[in-house]
């Protein structure tokens, strides 16, 4: 019933600051290098913030237009994790 | 025409926001796959689950909120199915609270996917501009701020009834004004209980008057509406409401605050549904300090698997505000249940007073649990939710999610105090 795919793996991001745009513009994960791909993101579907105890992730879903992948960014570590994937449109 | 029903001719000031199918649509504004399916939300995915809420694509094959699994499933078998994400919809809660207090200090959320922006006082703020054209900025700072899938309908007029039917009026991505051109004509277009408020009860007693659709209710006389069929107040409250004067602008005093939760596993030992009831203690616990209050009354009830229901509730002299103390007065109750299979259990505490006002105790430990609760409550607001919480409570903590609330905004006001 939920397509979502569990992936929970650590993955290089490159992202892209802008200096305008609306508050779900500013921050614009622009490539993943996930296995040996890397996928060029083409739309940022929401970001949130979310609360791991002092800990704040800021959670990015993304889409490179055909799949939606959820990025987290763990502010604390530095780290950035793919949690899930959903395939196909 | 308008002028003989003694309409309020005051130019509307009252502006509905109402987000679009909010929990859906949140998860389709996210995930761009997702967008033009039929697809809903529950707090839980099991065999039984409902849907809290469901998308556009979803309610036009007839699955709506309150919808079971294997309804919708049985509607639409490529129905998508997804668990609520609590941090989310509170992101799309805020940005909107945001969006909506720059446009006036008087703005009230009714619940976690509406709310109210009242201009009156703001003309100088505003320089002249119309209504309808913020309406259409706010609109469109909705889809910069939250996403550009998102919509909301917007409705606009004299009082918070007349708005919120507005609002109603073309969903989704709506916005009309209902005022004294145009209200004859909205009225004649709704049916009876299409309007705000009037549900089975009320549409029954109407309808017993011969009042069936909205131009009689609107023709009926104050003096009838008082003794006839409402038997109140109300009547009055009513005659006001549909001519566009403001009768719920009143706060609400706040009744009860509680938790319940579904049980997995119907044949649970008892240690496990202990440990549950001791974790919806402590949450409610929370809840209650959130707000401010102190409760004199305690409630539990379970809900039975063979459809029978139990419940027990007791007064006491003395007010609750620890965790202990009100875990040990439910757990009291708890151990007068029936036996039997147990598939949802529920506590609620009442007769509410301000924590502000409470009597000093004569005794030292009442003071000391009360400021290890604080100190506690303290703990968990800087390091995250229940990093100190009792260790009966381990078990059900594993089970017993933060789910999303129907109706009110109390949660996401909770998180917001937090954040």
């Amino acid at each position: 019933m939920d397509p979502s795919v569990l992936v929970n793996e650590r993955v290089d991001v490159y992202v892209v600051y802008r200096k305008t745009g609306g508050t779900n513009q500013i921050a614009f994960p622009q490539k993943m290098k996930y296995g040996n791909k890397v996928i060029t993101f083409t739309e940022l579907g929401m970001r949130h913030p979310t609360e791991q105890g002092k800990r704040m992730i800021h959670v990015f879903d993304m889409s490179d237009g055909s799949n939606d992948y959820r990025l987290e960014f763990d502010a604390e570590r530095l780290v950035w994790m793919l949690r899930t994937i959903i395939y196909g449109r | 025409m308008a002028a003989d029903f003694g309409f309020n001719k005051e130019n509307p000031q009252i502006m509905w926001i109402d987000l679009n199918s909010a929990f859906a649509m949140a998860e389709q504004q996210a995930r761009p796959s997702l967008r033009g399916k039929p697809l809903g939300v529950t707090n839980r995915i099991s065999r039984e689950c409902c849907v809290i809420a469901a998308s556009y694509e979803a309610k036009s094959l007839g699955i709506k909120t309150g919808c079971r699994r294997s309804d919708a499933v049985a509607l639409y078998p490529k129905f998508i199915l997804l668990e609520t994400d609590p941090p989310k919809y509170h992101n799309v809660y805020k940005k909107l609270m945001r969006i909506m207090k720059d446009y006036s200090i008087n703005i009230e959320m009714k619940s976690i996917d509406e709310g109210i922006i009242d201009f009156h006082n703001t003309e100088k703020m505003h320089q002249g501009r119309s209504l309808k054209e913020i309406g259409h900025e706010i609109k469109q700072r909705v889809k910069e701020d939250i996403g550009s899938y998102t919509t909301i309908n917007v409705g606009i007029g004299a009082n918070r009834f007349l708005a919120k039917t507005a609002a109603g009026l073309n969903k989704p991505d709506g916005l009309d004004v209902i005022d004294t051109t145009n209200i004859i004509d909205v009225y004649k277009k709704l049916e009876l209980q299409d309007l705000t408020g009037i549900a089975d009860g009320f549409g029954s007693r109407l309808r017993a008057q011969r009042i069936d659709t909205p131009i009689k209710f609107l023709e009926a006389t104050e003096q009838t509406l008082n003794k006839q069929i409402f038997k109140s107040v109300n009547g009055s409250y009513w005659h006001k409401r549909l001519r566009g004067y403001e009768v719920d602008n009143r706060e609400t005093n706040l009744g009860m605050v509680g938790r319940q939760w579904v049980i997995g596993n119907p044949n649970a030992d008892d240690s496990y549904l202990r440990s549950c009831l001791h974790f919806l203690s402590e949450t409610t616990g929370i809840k209650l300090r959130s707000r401010s209050v102190r409760a004199r009354g305690v409630c539990v009830w379970l809900g039975y698997q063979d459809g029978t229901g139990w419940k027990e509730r007791k007064m006491y002299k003395t007010s609750v505000h620890s965790n202990q103390d009100i875990w040990l007065r439910a757990s009291r109750l708890f151990e007068q249940r029936p036996k039997g299979a147990i598939t949802t259990m529920g506590m609620y505490l009442y007769k509410l007073s301000s924590s502000n006002h409470s009597q000093l105790s004569l005794f030292d430990d009442q003071e000391k649990a009360e400021n290890l609760t604080t100190a506690m409550d303290e703990i968990n607001e800087l390091y995250g939710s229940f990093t100190i919480h009792s260790v009966d409570t381990l078990e059900g903590k594993k089970h017993v999610k933060q789910k999303i609330p129907f109706g009110g905004t109390e949660y996401f006001n909770l998180l917001l105090k937090t954040a």
